[in-house]
């Protein structure tokens, strides 16, 4: 067996400390293809069984003539009448909205054939449009609750629990008898009655909930969100006397300091922020929208954010930090009132400075911005800077906030916590969300909720709430409701059903017309009613189906709030206490808890930490170190008298003295795939403290837990690469599968980009071109991928990818064709480490080592360049996968779409052998994309360029005489890119963006130079922008 | 026959030693048998699959019973309804859909209003649930063809349908197998007919000689811009 040595290198850029560190389990990882596959461990025990067992399926091929049997008869029912403009077997698209977390996004969803398939983002409404007009982008999350819609676990039926606690099924007959005679008897009055709802923009839940209080005067409306937003809000209130919402255009933005705000991946608008982001990244080139002109990023953050991993100045702090590093800032530019006492590590001292000359100079380009979980002063600060430096109006637009004098949201569940104990509420209704799960641990929720006599409840799923609450409805899902909702800047759209409800469900403004005893009940005519007053023109039809259609009512932005600042006067930063602050961080599977269920999203790793299927507390380096875990070790945390056993995960660039912990794991009512996974932390956060606090007792213990990560999955192997420079005196560089510069260096001399590395000389010219009828190409530009996860998930649902489970996650088996190697550079111990997020799919070789292995020609090229898996022919080998350099080969090692993966209990060591059992669920495979084969047990897949939009498109086009055009064929993965990091294209076409992107000066092929693979994915150089590049060097 | 005499008389005289003639005279004849039986059966099993199991055997002639006895050969034939009258996707779409039942309505409206072989038709129109045809020409589920990648580029409806404007029952006349598919990609030129003759059953190439076809059909095919050989038999071109 080959030695593997990674002391020939001295690796620059590494997934893992064990990489860097070469331990063993990632050298066996690099040695071994298929690690986790042991053959003896699964092989069938004896030579009688073996032979029992082909004797067994030889005599099964024979007999039922598999091969040679005609398959069974398959009917067609076509319309009665055919609905107008509706042609089978052609996908159709409509724009809908939907909302997390109280704000919405715009969406484009396909509907084949009736069933809703694949959901992208509306490029015709702002908050989701990376090209205007062209292409709109869709969040992981949006992008999955098309699974949520078709999970059968999802709650389907009416349920009611007596007295005693005893649960049984009842149906919407008798819940509506039961709720005109409960809430018959007390209208006019209400006193008792209370409503806790998620937050909500839309506009028909505002009338119905403004019809509800005045049917029931005495009525309180309660609002809840465990990820609230309500700092910002608190902020503005100390700044301006009254909650306003920064808006930001960061396209405009010259110079962009964050102040612990996350704008590019759990802001609200993180979809509009991160295409603006990147515009501004791209001036970098030449051929930039405003060449030479690209952007720095300063961001000060108590985490690791993806805004973090691609800022250029990072400031890791704690929060106690946050407040002083932002007043010092303020003081340097200027804002009155402000002076400059606080004392500075040399860290953010030099932070601070640069950040500070820098919006000086950048003046009304320059912005600054301030995260929910920062201290109300320092968003008043963070508004006065804005103020100073002429931002607002510019790169900031204040706009009036929604329902400006309600409490804050931690406010509101601890008043109704109070007023539940006291007795007050006799009736509570809860509509979505989940407090019995996510409510702050000090109010004991669950028990208050049960306290009350009576509660009923609307949601998705039956989950914690429901488990105390005396009716459960099922709530449909945005998909199949009518409904309406606002973006982050305000404008309005509408929701529309792409569906029927698949399991009877009803939507919260339904509901509350039933409670408010209405006589319009349907979700439609509420809407529609809402809608009247809003849409000018004769026809209110008409203009209703025009917002239909474009999903977006224009101008209907929050209008600019006339706001003043007050003077503020901001005290003194309190001194730095010791110990570890506990940061909670929305969680990148699960957001809040409520995607528990959903396993698209529990298999997508996490961008940074590159965990699957829970969560863990982030330590780093430092303190782990300090303390004596390491990753997989379990320590104790208390605070507030309660503790929590939770594994470690050592972070690289985790801020030293801060824990980070996921919210949304440790879900005990949410689903097969949901439950009992990762660790609760919402048990440590109280209303007092809802986004950081102080640990009182860190502890390690004797326990491990074996967390599942796929940062060491599919590693590429440069070992070999680094052997060959070594013997032929090359500086080591051709092996290198990542590429970055400085702008400062680029600018200067775009060749830098590469290190000066040039192409090596061809012997002989390729044999074959694969350029007829075209040549088809991609390009990732290394410099505006965030890794948010948004093309995994497109792919998952646009290629019917499975996913495998924990076990299988834990033997380097997940599916997914597009993983995020996520690349530290720096030593492992640095505060500061640059990351580097690096897509990897199919190269589409023209050269490819999988074609030269296969026995069988299950993979070969076609003409343009698309190195085909042809499922069929596929005996599963495995040698393509084996002989792959760029690891991106998946293997079906079960039927994984069969059945739900975490079910145990069957054959073959509880691994989920679903061959025997019944076909894919019957609802589940709704979901299927028809224009992808879904894929058996024993063949290899991967990547195909969206072979069936190529086709789908070029067909059409042909079949009206044309040829496809730039921009005609978009991949699932660089549509759903927020930053268009993903350009797809014809390189035959010289006007393509896609063959402009490949003469770049940062584009380059990995590996290609050694192994001569002629990929036809090229990546763009990653280009940072540090500041005072020519000091940093000096120094 | 000398032996066999003096056999016979060796037996008479002396009682047969029974560890001398345990196996049947006839046994030696076995092993020249077997030798033929394996010879014979290595032709004949592969023979027998390869044509029995082949889908000129098992699909073609394929004639499943429809809901209702829809008769091609009088509407399409006789009547001379062109395909796309009911097929109305097959130029725009991968699937060439069924008419709905309102297309049958259009006339039966007025005509047989009485016939009982039409009822699932006017059930359907009065219920709103479809008539469940039977699929006659079904392919893999692995294949991805498209009508109208064929139609517009000169590929009559005939070619894989064969002559159904003379069909009282729909029957499948082509295998459909992926070799057959495959003849006509390495060498389209021989099934091209102009745009309009698409869905003219009947037609024949104004061709006298096989020379004066081919080059009908290459001249076609240059005008239709059809994609060169390697491209129509790439593997993504109708798998993916």
């Amino acid at each position: 067996m080959p030695s593997i040595n990674h002391h020939v290198t001295g690796i620059e850029y590494w997934r893992s400390l064990e990489q860097l560190a070469d331990a063993p389990e990632v050298l066996d990882a690099l040695d071994k293809e298929f690690p986790g596959y042991e053959a003896d461990t699964i092989a069938s025990s004896s030579r009688r069984g073996f032979l029992k067992l082909m004797g067994a399926s030889l005599a099964l091929a024979g007999i039922g003539l598999t091969g040679c049997r005609r398959w069974p008869e398959e009917h067609l029912a076509p319309y009665s009448s055919n609905p107008r403009g509706r042609i089978p077997g052609v996908p159709e698209q409509y724009a809908t909205m939907w909302e997390l977390g109280g704000v919405a996004s715009g969406l484009l969803v396909t509907s084949y054939d009736g069933r809703p398939i694949k959901i992208e983002g509306n490029p015709t409404h702002p908050s989701s449009w990376t090209v205007k007009g062209k292409i709109g982008s869709a969040d992981g999350f949006a992008q999955a609750s098309l699974l949520e819609m078709y999970d059968p676990q999802r709650s389907a039926k009416v349920v009611a629990r007596t007295k005693t606690g005893e649960k049984r099924d009842s149906t919407w007959k008798a819940f509506e008898s039961f709720a005109s005679k409960h809430f018959g008897e007390q209208k006019a009055d209400g006193s008792g009655f209370a409503i806790l709802s998620e937050s909500s923009s839309s506009l028909s839940v505002a009338d119905q909930k403004k019809r509800l209080l005045a049917a029931f005067p005495k009525a309180q409306w309660f609002e809840y969100e465990p990820l609230t937003r309500d700092g910002e809000r608190d902020g503005a209130k100390t700044a301006f006397g009254r909650p306003v919402r920064p808006v930001l255009h960061l396209d405009k933005a010259a110079i962009v300091v964050t102040l612990d705000a996350d704008l590019l991946s759990t802001h609200p608008a993180h979809v509009r922020y991160a295409a603006d982001w990147s515009a501004r990244r791209r001036s970098a080139d030449p051929s930039g929208e405003k060449p030479g002109e690209m952007s720095r990023v300063y961001v000060a953050e108590c985490g690791f954010s993806i805004t973090g991993s691609v800022a250029d100045e990072r400031l890791p702090i704690d929060p106690s930090r946050i407040y002083p590093v932002a007043k010092s800032l303020a003081a340097r530019l200027g804002v009155t009132g402000v002076t400059s006492d606080e004392h500075l590590s040399e860290m953010e001292e030099k932070w601070v400075a640069s950040a500070a000359a820098d919006l000086k100079q950048a003046g009304s380009a320059g912005v600054v911005a301030v995260g929910p979980a920062a201290p109300p002063h320092a968003h008043a600060l963070g508004y006065a800077m804005n103020q100073a430096i002429g931002a607002v109006g510019n790169t900031v637009m204040l706009v009036e906030e929604q329902e400006a004098d309600r409490p804050s949201h931690f406010q509101a569940i601890a008043d109704l916590a109070g007023q539940i104990t006291s007795g007050k509420i006799t009736t509570l209704l809860i509509i979505g969300g989940n407090p019995a799960y996510d409510a702050p641990a000090d109010l004991a929720f669950a028990k208050a909720i049960e306290s009350v006599p009576v509660t009923v409840r609307l949601g998705l799923y039956e989950d914690e709430t429901s488990a105390v609450c005396k009716w459960h409805l099922p709530r449909a899902h945005y998909l199949e409701s009518w409904g309406d909702a606002r973006s982050w800047d305000g404008t309005a759209g509408i929701v529309q059903p792409l569906i029927l409800p698949l399991y009877g469900g009803k939507s919260a403004i339904e509901i509350l017309a039933i409670f408010s005893g209405e006589s319009e009940t349907a979700g439609e005519q509420i809407v529609r009613r809402t809608w009247k007053p809003l849409l000018k023109g004769d026809d209110f039809d008409l203009e209703f189906r025009r917002v239909l259609e474009a999903g977006v009512l224009e101008g209907s932005e929050f209008p600019a709030a006339k706001v003043e600042p007050r003077a503020v006067s901001y005290p003194a930063a309190e001194p730095r206490r010791p110990g570890l602050y506990i940061r909670f961080e929305p969680d990148a599977h699960t957001y809040d808890g409520r995607f528990a269920n959903n396993g698209w999203l529990q298999e997508t790793p996490d961008p940074l930490t590159k965990l699957l299927w829970e969560n863990a507390a982030n330590f780093s380096k430092k303190d782990a170190d300090a303390l004596g875990v390491t990753t997989d070790d379990v320590v104790s945390i208390s605070v507030n008298g309660a503790t929590l056993p939770v594994a470690v995960y050592v972070l690289v660039g985790q801020p030293v003295g801060v824990i980070g912990l996921s919210l949304g794991y440790g879900r005990t009512v949410s689903g097969n795939i949901g439950n009992d996974l990762g660790f609760n932390t919402y048990l440590l956060r109280t209303s007092n403290a809802p986004y950081s606090i102080l640990a009182a007792e860190v502890r390690k213990t004797s326990e491990s837990h074996e967390l599942v990560m796929t940062q060491n999955h599919h590693l590429i192997d440069s070992v070999g690469a680094a052997g060959r420079d070594k013997r032929i005196g090359e500086k080591y560089e051709s092996g290198k599968i990542i590429h970055e510069a400085s702008f400062a260096a680029y600018k200067a001399n775009p060749g830098a980009a590469l290190g000066g590395r040039t192409v090596g000389l061809q012997l002989f010219d390729p044999p074959n071109q694969f350029n007829s009828p075209h040549a088809w190409g991609m390009t990732i530009d290394l410099n505006t991928c965030i890794g948010c996860n948004a093309c995994a998930v497109a792919c998952q649902a646009e290629n019917n990818i499975p996913i495998v489970g924990k076990q299988q996650c834990r033997k380097h088996r997940e599916m997914n064709w597009i993983r995020i190697d996520r690349y530290f550079k720096g030593a492992p111990d640095d505060p500061r480490p640059e990351v580097i997020y690096q897509p990897m799919a199919c190269q589409h070789c023209e050269n490819a080592p999988c074609e030269q292995v296969c026995p069988v020609g299950a993979t070969m090229h076609d003409s343009e360049g698309l190195n085909t898996m042809v499922y069929n022919r596929c005996i599963g080998t495995r040698y393509c996968s084996n002989n792959c350099p760029y690891k991106v080969r998946r293997f079906n090692y079960f039927d994984y779409h069969s059945q739900d993966p975490r079910h145990t209990g069957m054959p073959w060591n509880n691994l989920p052998d679903n061959q025997q059992m019944e076909t894919v669920d019957k609802i589940k495979r709704m979901v299927f994309n028809p224009e992808v084969t879904v894929r058996m047990r024993g063949v290899m897949e991967k990547c195909t360029y969206c072979v069936q939009r190529i086709h789908r498109t070029a067909t059409a086009k042909r079949a009206e005489g044309k040829d496809v055009e730039d921009g005609d064929i978009i991949t699932a993965c660089q549509q759903a890119c927020p930053t268009q990091a993903i350009v797809f294209g014809n390189l035959n076409d010289a006007d393509a963006e896609v063959t402009k992107l490949q003469k770049n000066p940062r584009a380059y092929a990995v590996l290609d130079a050694t192994l001569d693979t002629r990929p036809r994915t090229r990546y763009l150089a990653k280009i940072r922008n540090p500041a005072a590049t020519e000091t940093a060097k000096e120094a | 026959m000398s032996e066999g005499t003096t056999k016979t008389r060796a037996e008479a005289a002396t009682p047969p030693a029974p560890s001398r003639h345990l196996f049947p005279r006839w046994l030696n004849y076995l092993l020249p048998a077997l030798a033929l039986a394996a010879l014979g059966g290595g032709v004949y099993v592969p023979v027998l699959f390869g044509f029995g199991a082949s889908p000129k055997t098992l699909a073609v002639g394929y004639q499943p019973t429809q809901p209702v006895p829809y008769s091609h050969a009088l509407h399409a034939g006789k009547l001379k309804i062109d395909c796309r009258y009911c097929h109305t996707t097959v130029e725009k779409t991968g699937f060439a859909a069924l008419p709905a039942t309102q297309t049958c309505m259009n006339c039966h409206a007025r005509i047989k209003t009485e016939s009982p072989a039409l009822k699932p038709v006017f059930d359907s129109w009065s219920t709103g649930m479809p008539v469940t045809w039977v699929k006659v020409h079904n392919l893999a589920q692995y294949v991805y063809f498209n009508h109208s990648a064929h139609v517009t580029h000169g590929v009559g409806c005939v070619s894989c349908h064969g002559r159904v404007d003379r069909m009282d029952v729909v029957t499948q006349v082509q295998p459909l197998s992926m070799g057959w598919c495959l003849e006509c990609h390495r060498n389209p030129e021989l099934n091209l007919r102009p745009r309009d003759q698409i869905t003219n059953l009947g037609w024949t190439p104004p061709a006298q000689t096989d020379a004066e076809r081919l080059a009908y059909g290459l001249d076609l095919k240059k005008q239709y811009g059809i994609r060169d050989v390697t491209y129509l038999t790439s593997c993504y071109t109708c798998h993916r």
